[in-house]
């Protein structure tokens, strides 16, 4: 066993929802002054605590709304906890879906270099990894095109490649290992499995219990804002389809 | 080599290079800002009243003499407006300045009065500013020796000004008390105090950055963070990211358009173009390099504007990004600042283009520019924060920007002189800080001179003042910015 890289401390995560969704300043003062600024409060996260040692594959498990994503943007930091505290360490990679994070008149190879720092790398790592991940994302001569012309394929295969060949600490996947072509999906799954093998603590959100099964050591199953379950990936996949 | 983007920092180095840097500056400074540093136009000058009537005409044995005295610390010049009759006239006039504690001659010139034209001036200038008249009670004496009938005469104001001085202004004419006053002037320098002790300023402040430098090296040594080792850490780890994204808008601002980044330096140009032919011919604006004027204005603006608005939506506009990858969130903002800055430099080359053209000869103080640029860009990027905090909750922020930055820059004297400003609304240009801003790059553009020293606490206290305000409202509403986006 590692040493924990990830420490989820009793987080809770609330959320203040207008009663309507006020984005005009008209609307806000009139409602203000009228006296009708209710809010509701909405908790995401309850209270949920759980740790993740480093090359542990975590799989989060849930029906819609049960919180997944709100725990991962909690954990990379783009959310700041209501109560409680998550300490991380290492560079954390999300899986940027496709297109964020790319700015479509750049280059395949410009957008390489910009997604790089934007994930933390310094510039001398990405030169030395360029030709990796050019070779990883099978895109060739389209590198020097701006990817407003790529396929959407090309892209994911893009998008991939940066995340996953930079070797990521941590790396967080938010449901997306249908990326490309068959061929190219086995390829992206034999290198999420050869990350996991060498060290990186991988997050997975998926849907799919065939994929969770596959690739996670540690299932945490959440539902409404609670831990229902946590433990070995068989224990609560088996419970959860029940 | 580092996988990651190093967050290691010399500390030892970058406070060794810092005190360089001030001293360097220190004396940079005072070389550039030269005489403007020590001296200023005085504020006891006194100003030529409007000519209402002649005083005698002054041939042989006539003698005006008005006594005075001025507030100036080192006068320089004395000014007299004459009226010849509209005909030639002949013999030579002269000009003397008497102290009247003990009657000696502090000044004296004389002029041919055939060179006088109706309405027009001699003056007397020394040589050395003579430092020992301030509130002394002075004697302007003039006389001549033509002869009547080709003789020129002194011009006088009949209304008299209420006087507050300790020595009453009289007039004499022949040794005649009379009432009125004699059209003159007197101009001179006061010492700026600042500037007297610039060295010990400059020693003080540099013993305070001293001091800061030993308390923040200790706190490091005892591995505790101090706000400046957190922002040098800052810069470092995300020089890269900051980089890449200048970058970016700069690649794609022009990506698609056939002249490119020539743009850059064609827009205030052709802006200029514009503008002139419409002011020039139009409205008339009486305003020396007048094109140069015009640019400079234009290219400060047009920098504001464009940094302003870019930054209002960088926020919204990263919104994919933002929710996904954590990145300090200010990064945005002050990217989009940044690039700005790219062009607002490429923009200098037409300005400096047009100032040349125009025939302004170049000086030092043009490098004296730079610190308007610096606090231009501080300044936009303290409303940058503000605006783009604000735009993530109203919307409505972007549409009333767009009129307010209108209504901005139509008081800021950007193609009119700031003189044509009714007298009750002047006082809008006290507040507005890109006149400051667009007045020192001016005067150093144009005057060829260094600002006053107060002008540079000025622009510096208002850059700051932004950033400080923009600064804290955003880092206030950052964490909410997510749930918003």
């Amino acid at each position: 066993m590692g040493k924990t890289v990830i420490e989820v401390n009793d987080v809770t995560m609330r959320f203040r929802m207008n009663n309507d969704r006020i984005m005009s300043l008209k609307e806000f003062v009139t409602t203000a002054i009228r006296g009708k600024l209710e809010y509701n409060e909405f908790t995401a996260l309850d209270h949920v605590s759980f740790t993740v040692e480093q090359g542990q594959t975590l799989g989060l498990i849930g029906r819609n709304g049960a919180g997944k994503s709100t725990m991962l943007k909690v954990i990379s930091g783009i959310l700041k906890p209501t109560e409680g505290t998550v300490r991380t360490e290492g560079n954390i990679v999300p899986m940027l879906e496709l297109g964020s994070g790319f700015d479509f008149d750049l280059t395949g190879r410009e957008n390489i270099f910009l997604n790089g720092s934007i994930l933390g790398y310094s510039e001398a790592f990405l030169k030395e990894q360029y030709e990796r991940i050019l070779e990883f994302s099978e895109l060739g001569q389209f590198i020097d095109t701006p990817i407003r012309n790529y396929s959407s394929g090309m892209l994911a295969r893009l998008a991939f490649s940066v995340a996953s060949m930079v070797e990521p600490e941590i790396l967080i996947v938010d449901e997306i290992l249908s990326v490309g072509d068959a061929a190219f999906q086995e390829k992206s799954r034999a290198r999420m499995l050869e990350l996991m093998g060498g060290g990186t603590t991988v997050l997975f959100v998926s849907h799919s219990m065939e994929q969770i099964r596959e690739m996670c050591d540690k299932v945490i199953w959440l539902e409404q804002g609670h831990v229902k379950m946590a433990g070995p990936t068989d224990e609560v996949c088996g419970a959860y389809v029940l | 080599m580092e996988k990651r983007q190093s967050t290691e920092i010399d500390l030892k180095r970058t406070i060794i290079t810092a005190i360089l840097g001030y001293v360097c500056l220190v004396v940079l400074f005072y070389v550039l800002a030269g005489h403007q540093l020590h001296f200023r136009a005085s504020r006891g000058n006194l100003e030529i009243p409007p000519a209402e009537a002649g005083t005698v005409e002054l041939a042989q044995g006539a003698v005006v003499e008005q006594s005075f005295s001025v507030k100036i610390q080192r006068l320089q010049s004395i000014s007299v407006q004459w009226g010849t009759y509209y005909r030639p006239n002949s013999g030579t006039v002269t000009m003397e300045l008497v102290d009247q504690r003990d009657g000696s001659i502090v000044m004296s010139q004389s002029f041919d009065a055939a060179a006088i034209p109706e309405g027009g001036f001699t003056t007397m200038t020394t040589e050395e500013s003579i430092e020992t008249v301030y509130g002394v009670p002075l004697l302007l004496r003039l006389y001549a020796d033509s002869q009547p009938g080709s003789a020129a005469s002194p011009l006088m104001c009949l209304t008299v000004s209420e006087q507050d001085d300790a020595v009453p202004f009289t007039l004499m004419l022949n040794g005649e008390p009379t009432e009125g006053v004699l059209c003159f002037s007197v101009t001179g320098e006061d010492y700026i105090w600042t500037g007297l002790h610039y060295w010990e300023f400059a020693a003080a402040f540099g013993a305070v950055l001293a001091l800061a430098a030993v308390l923040i090296w200790r706190r490091y040594k005892k591995g505790k963070r101090s706000y400046v080792v957190n922002a040098l850490v800052a810069m470092r780890k995300y020089r890269f990211l900051i980089r890449q994204l200048v970058g970016r808008d700069f690649k794609t601002k022009y990506k698609r358009s056939v002249l490119g980044v020539f743009w850059s330096f064609l827009n205030p140009l052709l802006t200029m173009a514009v503008q002139y032919v419409v002011f020039s011919n139009l409205f008339r604006f009486d305003v020396p390099y007048y094109p140069a004027y015009l640019i400079i204005g234009i290219v400060f603006f047009n920098f504001f504007s464009e940094a302003t608005n870019m930054a209002l939506s960088s926020i919204i506009g990263n919104a994919g990004l933002i929710t996904k990858v954590y990145v300090p969130k200010y990064i945005y903002p002050l990217t989009r600042v940044l690039s700005s800055l790219v062009n607002l430099v490429i923009s200098l080359i037409p300005l400096l283009l047009v100032t040349v053209v125009s025939g302004i000869v170049p000086t030092k103080a043009y490098l004296l520019v730079p610190f308007s640029l610096l606090c231009l860009t501080v300044f936009s990027l303290g409303i940058g924060l503000l605006l783009s905090a604000l735009m993530v909750f109203f919307r409505d922020v972007q549409f009333l920007w767009g009129v307010l930055s209108m209504i901005w820059m139509y008081l800021t004297p950007i193609f009119y002189p700031a003189s044509i400003l009714p007298k009750n609304i002047a006082w809008v240009l006290d507040v507005n800080p890109l006149y400051y801003f667009i007045t020192f790059a001016r005067t150093c553009f144009m005057d060829g001179i260094s600002p006053e020293p107060i002008m540079y606490v000025q622009c510096f206290l208002m850059a700051m003042g932004a950033l400080l305000v923009g600064a804290l409202v955003f880092r206030k509403a950052q964490d909410r910015f997510v749930l918003y986006l």
